[in-house]
């Protein structure tokens, strides 16, 4: 928990210190100000173009439960990185963090996810069917 | 937790540098989203990737062959001869800002008074490409490419190039074929292109585009007038050069010579680099986290 704990403060000032350059307008769309650290059960990946998704339902101290619509890059993208089906599923409990949009807040920017069984951070390089280096 | 707190700044620090010499040299691309291997993939210690090219999302970007094995290998040729300039790549034209991508200092693209005006005032929103109507010439996005070339019973005819999404699924052809540019054209995305060889070097003519599409995403604007040269050359296994002549005498003062650099796609794990399926309009979802209509690109003739 330490370490997680680390790594979203590692996170958290990375945000920060990079400025905004919009590939498919993340100021457009998000608000960098809005940033959120959540736990919830995924309901549904969707492995679709131009941008996967991950929904997730989140339960609030009230005990009402809002799907959160997560938007990440391409889904070439992730699987050239070595990511599929099998490493994130429905009924996955997840810790995640991202942006909130800027008017429907439930439909965010992804920018951290991992599964609470494990800990591990999902969709970044080096997945588990990653290239191995080029051989010389 | 003063531990944490110092890996955390430490962590950052290596992120901004790293992403600092990703828009800054390469002598060449400037942004995004596609680069890779070239020290714009900033990801932390930890193996997670938190940013590219300042996109707050996940996105790891298109792994490139590392500098390292840039020359790992002789450059390939084909059975004619000819230099193999097949790629897949990553990179070698602009995405966010054609000027800072292209080699050139902030303000030395010679844009005429309106055309600057009209870059200034367009919007991200409304960016053609992210309503997945092409890119076309030079743009590229994170995303791989390559040229496909065709043999026929006389030979090389056509060159293709492919990219794997922001084209809406259309191919580019540039004709090898001997034949001139067209008369009584109509104007259309990719234009009409013609090759040549000039060494080892493919020299790419390209005539008759519309006015439509954006050099990149902060608007960058051309007319019908538009004439591109592009020679590309293979400098090594790894590596692709286009130096670009852009001529356009009804936004630009005088023509102007742009530099790009493109990297080799990275094999899987089974030694196979190939583009993958990309469907722009299947799940476009872009502008409703923010319930606002975006634009195509039309400067106001939706």
């Amino acid at each position: 928990m330490r370490k997680f704990g680390i790594l979203v403060a590692a996170l958290s000032i990375i945000a920060i210190a990079t400025p905004v350059l919009a590939h498919h307008g993340f100021d457009t769309e998000y608000d960098a100000s809005k940033h959120v650290k959540l736990e919830g059960v995924v309901t549904m990946v969707t492995w679709t173009n131009p941008h996967m998704r991950v929904y997730i339902d989140v339960k609030d101290k009230d005990g009402k439960v809002t799907n959160w619509n997560m938007e990440l890059t391409s889904p070439n993208t992730i699987r050239r990185q070595g990511w599929g089906p099998d490493d994130l599923k429905s009924g996955d409990a997840v810790i995640f963090e991202g942006f909130a949009g800027k008017v429907v807040e439930s439909r965010g920017s992804l920018q951290t996810i991992m599964k609470k069984s494990d800990m591990k951070p999902l969709f970044g390089p080096g997945g588990p069917d990653a290239a191995q280096p080029v051989k010389q | 937790m003063r531990k944490a707190l110092v890996i955390a700044i430490a962590v950052a620090a290596l992120a901004t540098i790293l992403q600092a010499q990703g828009r800054g040299g390469r002598g060449g691309r400037g942004n995004d989203n596609p680069g890779r291997g070239d020290g714009r993939e900033t990801t932390n210690q930890a193996g997670v990737l938190t940013d590219n090219g300042g996109v707050r999302y996940i996105n790891p970007g298109s792994p490139t062959v590392p500098e390292a094995e840039i020359n790992s290998h002789p450059i390939p040729r084909m059975p004619d001869g000819h230099v193999d300039l097949t790629g897949p790549w990553v990179g070698g034209g602009s995405n966010g800002d054609i000027e800072r991508d292209g080699g050139l200092k902030a303000g030395e693209l010679p844009l005429q008074p309106w055309a600057k005006e009209l870059r200034d005032k367009r919007l991200a929103k409304d960016e053609p490409y992210t309503s997945c109507l092409p890119m076309s010439v030079p743009r590229v996005n994170p995303y791989p490419w390559k040229f496909a070339y065709e043999y026929q019973s006389t030979g090389l005819t056509h060159i293709y190039v492919l990219h794997e999404t922001g084209d809406a699924g259309a191919h580019r052809v540039v004709y090898m074929d001997g034949r001139p540019h067209p008369r009584n054209w109509v104007n259309n995305w990719w234009g009409h292109s013609i090759g040549r060889w000039e060494g080892d070097t493919l020299v790419i003519d390209t005539v008759g585009y519309n006015d439509k599409f954006w050099f990149d995403s902060r608007g960058t604007p051309h007319t019908e007038q538009l004439h591109t040269v592009e020679r590309w050359t293979r400098t090594s296994w790894g590596r692709i050069e286009n130096d670009f002549t852009l001529e356009d005498p009804g936004t630009l003062t005088r023509p102007v010579k742009l530099h790009f650099t493109g990297r080799l796609l990275r094999p899987d794990r089974e030694g196979k680099a190939d583009l993958m399926e990309f469907i722009c309009l299947e799940d476009n979802e872009y502008g409703r986290a923010a319930q606002i209509e975006v634009g195509k690109g039309t400067d106001g003739r939706k």
